[in-house]
């Protein structure tokens, strides 16, 4: 939602059906009498005195005419087409005045003024009673707020009595019972134990088991085989990379910075790294949290906890001259409140950032309190190396630099005398109007030459080769040796040390220029009157910088300073907002923003993040909107159930692992999906009380990483900086900036696809056609949407082909027998075996079509592309 | 979805899967059989067409992007007072933000303009055949931007917001009214065989909306469509009887899993793929056009043959059906000659792109009208912002979202009129500024579509591509 700031623009209508006549007989509109009250009352509280929103001030005549930054507001004559009237009267969003509307006889007050001309009477002074606008009202919570159920604090409920013994012996399928008996559905039969094994190797490792692995699993009938085999899942490394996928959606991770430059971000891979490392080790949700949001202000703080404060560096980024766009970091930090508020809340918190909520009572307030606890944050390079060997390393790059610098001087000494000539002769390539501005002593140019000039004399610049053109040979050898001495002294620079992207506390005002970030002369942020520097030198305490509650979400519309302070409706008590670290180099204030949200009481984090797990597993949330718990996402369908396992999941250590095998382990999560009632189909037919199991269409990583293990490809190498599979050629064609190192196609480029460098501007197409989400904004749920593409890309891509040819090798290296490499190619694919039909089809094809056609088709079956 | 239960119906009555009841089945679905008409209109299509609000005045639309910036004032908005006040500095305007570089002085425009038509209206001598066609557009001289960045004044123009990632106009279009087409997708972007626009596929992204709802890139050269084709090594026939043992396996395991739709949804999908992979090359061949076709659009001639390429192909794919086209002119390079982002020297500049253009675009209206599609035909000629009415470098020009100049015409639009106006500089708008979420409003509303009503329900919101803003332009709806 781009609608920040001061509304839409002007959407001027020719009013054709609504004719403005003057009301007959009706007294004239006496300015002071009529109008100048509701200025007063409704308007000026913005437009007025203490701010001009828009800069549009309605005090006097003419600055109202004069209008705000959208143009003229009022026109003489015709309320019709006055923006003022159109705003009040509701013709035109947004509607003023903002915080409701006027009662409709002042509405048509405001339309016969405007009609008579909109006479005026002096001057609206300041010194009427306005409240200032650096105060703004605490909200009131609204005393029934609490009671809507997602902000209550989950209670742990009883367990239903269930006294069917297939559904009584574990709490998830109890619960599930209920419902199915309150509704009158009957619950599907267990899946085959091929299918179930085959469901719990894609689900927890997103890739197919191999056949020995079926057969493992197959061999044992006891009832602890289930159990084991998900233990066995869960300590494979692989975990982490199928469950750390799903938590990077949500981090919105990227390669890449987004936008126009699309700059590579050559360390983001080791937030990636870090997401992977911490499901394996599973690393308590609650814990993992800290990390991300404060991992630069925790006791024991290490490398991977500052690692993983990548977690809130992800946002896409401008990086263009930000100097020159201050409103840019408002937005970076709106994305780390919307990512926040979606990914960890289930709130649209983001929605209060120019007015509040309109659904939830998530006030403007809370907004600007959340935005300043993150608001000290700065964009860092964390060094992954001891302090004291980062501090020896810009020391060592620090005297290089200062021993550059006479050298660089001497050069510029030896050139100058040359320069003014070398730019004469530029100057003469211009029409003869230039020249002559260019010529006109400063004095006596005439102020558009003194434009014309300026934008030559400033941008015109002689380059190091040009020089050497000119200079003599005895000052052209001089240069040389300068030259050799300095690219000799840069050869000392020490090899750049490993380092993580992240955030820290510091001050953005002095922040060191990015890549295209040196702001225009003359422009960028006003530095105020301000002493500081980017991060905190010792001694003392770390201060942060201000930060403002804003009107309307508009930079240039400052309210009252804000302290840190978290959303009323989910606060419980008086929870510390700022916990500053004994080091003192940081404010604490992410801290304590992330211990509040792992607190036993907070309502919403782990209904959150337990529902996601069951999304996962199940293919729909218990919330069926995974980052909408308000007025406007999904009820619990089993409220009772998700606070159970809410509460389950706390006590347990906050455990992914554990959630998972509780999960796994229900009678539920084993229920074929095959099944299909009419008259559960007629009560449920979209199983929302899960009385099937749901098939799931694998995601694009899920597909291709299934192609590569089932050909035999897959390099299962863990970890480490992003790989650049081929591309067709005029692919790359689109990408404009950025970069795309194509390597060759081989054992470095079949590795999973959570290592495919992500190029914002370039989705890589094998996962765009299988929906991959957008990869600037915080994603909870994938689209599952059917295409031709996708069969065009199954059938064609030369990828796919490849894989197919590799596939029927190790095929054809098991067995030379048709009828033997039917079936086990079938076993590699779809871990069953073929049935009769499928069989003599199959062998039908092999007569005449080779074993390459038959593997190809095997990588097109719908049942390869779905968890079932 | 008639022709999944025909097939179940054929299965199951043919006990088991007979090699009869399939064949007649693929032949009935024109898998096996010869290709079917390109352009027959497909009621059994999974993006069948919807119904619009009300009656649409089109039923497609080509968009004709002019990527990197197009100068309004020396294209269609004329300003004398350029030549009055040359030299002299801009005021009275509040502060000037220029995009690089320092502000100049007023710089009139080097192209001479002229009165054209009945309307009268002036065009400059950039566009001596599209000047011609002035009584056939609707010329709206007052389009106002948000940003003079490229990539988010693109992605405005493409989705509403300045912003990566929401839906584009052309996915809200084909999610209002499917598509014509059963062979072709229903939204088709070309971009300049320079290379993409400014900001990349988030110019044609489905954002939120499923990936059924985004632009398909037709590449203007070799085969339209990635992966249309199978890799060299493959032959038609394999791929056929690939196709063909799919098709049986897939119908078995439909019969298996039953009331999961997805299934369906897969196999018809697939019939599409091999639909597309005979009509997409069909409707890219442009070598069936006669002499005559090739030279309205000017593939005669090396500088309009690439875009004229482009319009050609825009009117094949519209004739067979599909509902948005969206062209980019201008493309990767270097931005300052492969793009109008004339920063270094107007003249030259824009010279260049304008004879690249005017031909083909001139010759893809004379060939619509000829062919009766243009009035049901919606053709908008755009570019992401205006440029500045002072000088940068003394030669060149610098953004500018303060005004721009784009046109319509077909769909019924009254011609020869022109909409809004912008300052005496031609610096910002001043006679009814439109918004985007205006142009977007209007778009919608020619397709029988009022943009308010078309909402997508999104993070517990019902999303608008036009956000809670927008008014039909009534110039060009009446």
């Amino acid at each position: 939602m781009y609608g920040r700031g001061v509304g839409g623009l002007l959407s001027w209508l020719w009013l054709c059906g609504l004719v403005v006549q003057p009301a007959s007989g009706a007294e004239p509109i006496s300015f002071a009498r009529d109008i100048r009250p509701i200025l007063e009352a409704r308007c000026l509280k913005c437009h007025g005195a203490s701010m001009q929103a828009g800069r549009l001030d309605l005090r006097s005549r003419a600055s109202a005419l004069k209008g705000g930054e959208r143009g003229p507001v009022i026109k003489p004559g015709d309320p019709g087409q006055s923006a003022l009237f159109r705003r009040v009267a509701g013709l035109e969003k947004p509607a003023m005045p903002i915080d409701g509307p006027l009662a409709r006889p002042q509405v048509e007050l405001i339309r016969r003024w405007i009609e008579a001309g909109a006479p005026w009477e002096g001057e609206i002074q300041s010194s009427m009673p306005q409240p200032p606008a650096n105060q703004i009202k605490v909200p009131e919570l609204p005393s029934a707020a609490r009671s809507f159920w997602a902000f209550r604090t989950p209670v742990r409920p009883q367990i239903p009595t269930v006294s069917d013994p297939r559904w009584s012996a574990h709490p998830i399928d109890a619960f599930l019972k209920k419902e199915w008996d309150a509704r009158g559905l009957i619950p599907a039969p267990a899946a085959d134990r091929v299918t179930l094994v085959r469901r719990a190797y894609l689900d927890l490792l997103g890739l197919p088991p191999a056949p020995e692995q079926i057969d493992q699993f197959l061999r044992d009938p006891s009832p602890e085989a289930w159990p084991k085999l998900i233990d066995k899942l869960l300590a494979s490394p692989h975990y982490g990379e199928r469950w750390g996928r799903h938590w990077l959606d949500v981090a919105r991770y990227a390669d890449s910075s987004g936008y126009e430059h699309d700059y590579d971000r050559p360390n983001a891979w080791r937030y990636r790294d870090y997401v992977i490392r911490s499901f394996n080790r599973d690393t308590p949700f609650d814990r993992f949290l800290l990390e991300q949001i404060a991992g630069d202000e925790l006791e024991d703080e290490s490398t991977e906890t500052l690692i993983a404060t990548g977690f809130l560096r992800n946002y896409a980024k401008v990086g263009f001259r930000e100097k020159d766009n201050p409103q840019f970091r408002f937005d970076y930090l709106d994305d780390m409140i919307a990512t926040l508020g979606r990914g960890v809340m289930g709130l649209t918190l983001h929605c209060a950032r120019c007015h509040d909520h309109k659904f939830d009572p998530i006030f403007q307030y809370d907004y600007y309190r959340l935005q300043a606890s993150l608001f000290s944050y700065v964009e860092v390079d964390h060094p992954l190396v001891p302090r004291a060997e980062a501090e020896a390393y810009s020391a060592k790059l620090e005297e290089i630099a200062r021993r550059i610098q006479p050298l660089q001087a001497r050069i510029r000494e030896i050139e100058s005398p040359y320069r003014e000539a070398l730019l004469q002769e530029k100057y003469k390539k211009f029409p003869p109007h230039i020249q002559e501005a260019i010529n006109t002593p400063e004095h006596r140019r005439t102020p558009g030459q003194v434009l014309l000039a300026n934008q030559i004399i400033r941008t015109t610049s002689v380059s190091s080769a040009e020089f050497d053109r000119v200079l003599k040979p005895a000052e052209l050898a001089e240069k040389k040796r300068l030259q050799e001495a300095i690219r000799a002294l840069e050869q000392q620079k020490p090899p750049p040390i490993p380092s993580a992207m992240g955030i820290t506390d510091g001050d953005y005002r002095f922040a060191p220029d990015g890549p295209g970030d040196e702001p225009a002369p003359g422009k960028g942020v006003k530095q105020e009157a301000i002493e500081g520097s980017f991060l905190h030198r010792g001694p003392g305490r770390y201060q942060p910088p201000p930060a403002y509650f804003l009107h309307h979400g508009d930079m240039q519309s400052r309210g009252p300073e804000m302290r840190p302070g978290f959303p009323l409706v989910l606060t419980r008590g008086n929870p510390a907002v700022e916990l500053p670290p004994a080091h003192g180099r940081t404010s604490g204030r992410r801290l304590a923003l992330a211990k509040w949200l792992v607190s036993p009481d907070h309502p919403l984090t782990t209904r959150v993040i337990v529902n996601r797990i069951w999304h996962h597993h199940f293919g729909r949330g218990i919330v069926g909107t995974l980052d909408n718990f308000g007025h406007t996402g999904d009820r619990p369908t089993h409220p009772e159930l998700l606070d159970w396992l809410a509460l389950e999941f706390q006590q347990s250590g906050w455990s992914m692992k554990r959630l998972h095998k509780l999960i796994m382990t229900s009678a539920a999560y084993q229920m074929s999906s095959a099944f299909a009632p009419e008259s559960n189909l007629a009560k449920d037919a979209a199983n929302l009380y899960l009385w099937r199991f749901r098939p799931q269409r694998l995601e694009a990583e899920v597909i291709r990483d299934s192609i590569l293990a089932v050909s035999g490809a897959l390099n299962p190498a863990l970890e480490g900086p992003p790989i650049f599979p081929k591309l067709a050629g005029d692919v790359l064609k689109s990408m404009r900036n950025g970069i795309w190192q194509t390597q060759p196609e081989g054992p470095q480029t079949w590795r999973r696809s959570i290592y495919v460098y992500r190029k914002r501007g370039l989705p890589f197409p094998f996962f765009e056609v299988f929906d991959l989400p957008d990869q600037s904004l915080t994603c909870s749920r994938r689209n599952v949407s059917t295409v031709a593409t996708q069969a065009l890309t199954l059938l064609n891509n030369e990828f796919v082909v490849e894989q197919s040819r590799r596939f029927a090798e190790r095929v054809r290296r098991l067995s030379a027998d048709p009828s033997e490499q039917l079936v086990l190619a079938y076993r590699l694919a779809v871990g069953r075996v073929p049935d009769a039909t499928e069989r003599a089809l199959g062998l039908r094809f092999l007569e005449s079509n080779s074993l390459e056609d038959f593997t190809h088709v095997l990588f097109n079956l719908s049942e390869f592309v779905y968890l079932r | 979805m008639p022709f999944v239960s025909r097939r179940k119906f054929l299965f199951e009555a043919g006990g088991g899967l007979s090699g009869l009841a399939l064949a007649a089945l693929l032949d009935q679905q024109g898998l096996l059989a010869g290709p079917t008409p390109c352009s027959a209109p497909g009621a059994s299509s999974p993006f069948s067409p919807r119904k619009p609000h009300f009656e649409p005045r089109a039923k497609a639309v080509i968009s004709l992007f002019m990527s990197g910036g197009v100068s309004q004032v020396d294209t269609f908005d004329y300003k004398p007072a350029l030549i009055k006040y040359a030299g002299q500095p801009l005021e009275g305007k509040g502060e000037i933000v220029v995009r690089q570089g320092h502000p100049g002085p007023l710089m009139p425009s080097p192209f001479r303009f002229q009165r054209y038509g009945q309307s009268g209206l002036e065009v400059s001598e950039l566009f001596p055949h599209l000047a011609s066609h002035i009584d056939e557009l609707a010329i709206i001289k007052s389009v106002v931007g948000r940003s003079n960045d490229h990539v988010m004044a693109h992605y405005e123009l493409a989705t509403g917001t300045v912003r990566m990632g929401a839906p584009s106009l052309g996915s809200w279009v084909t999610y209002g009214l499917g598509s014509e087409s059963r062979n072709l997708p229903a939204f088709v972007v070309i971009f300049d065989a320079r290379g993409g626009p400014f900001g990349g596929p988030a110019n044609w992204t489905a954002g939120y909306m499923p990936a059924l709802y985004q632009g398909t890139v037709f590449r203007a050269a070799g085969d339209p469509i990635l992966d249309l084709r199978p890799p060299s090594g493959v032959s038609a026939e394999q791929q056929k009887a690939r196709l063909e043992l799919l098709a049986q396996l897939n119908a078995l395991d439909e019969a298996r899993n039953p009331a999961n739709s997805e299934l369906a949804a897969r196999i018809a999908s697939y019939e599409l793929a091999y639909r597309m992979q005979a009509c997409a090359p069909e409707a890219a061949d442009i070598s069936q056009e006669s002499e005559a076709t090739r030279k309205l659009y000017g593939l005669d001639d090396p500088v309009t043959e690439p875009f004229g390429r482009q319009c050609l192909m825009a009117r094949r794919l519209v004739e067979r059906g599909v509902r948005f086209v969206q062209l980019y002119h201008g493309g990767l390079g270097n931005q300052n000659t492969d793009t109008w982002d004339a920063h270094g020297d107007v003249r030259s500049n824009h010279a260049q792109h304008a004879a690249e253009t005017d031909l083909p675009i001139a010759g893809l209206l004379k060939d619509l009208k000829a062919r009766g599609l243009i009035d049901t035909t919606l053709v908008i000629w755009q570019s992401e912002f205006g440029r500045m009415p002072i000088s940068q470098r003394g030669l060149g020009r610098d953004h500018n979202p303060g005004t721009m100049t784009i046109w319509m015409t077909g769909a019924k639009i009254k011609g020869g009129q022109a909409i809004g106006a912008s300052d005496e500089f031609g610096y910002k708008a001043e006679v009814q500024p439109v918004s985007v979420h205006d142009l977007h409003a209007t778009i919608l509303h020619l397709l029988g579509m009022d943009h308010t009503r078309l909402t997508y329900a999104y993070q517990g919101r019902q999303m608008r591509l036009t956000d809670v803003y927008g008014e039909p332009i009534p110039q060009i709806t009446a």
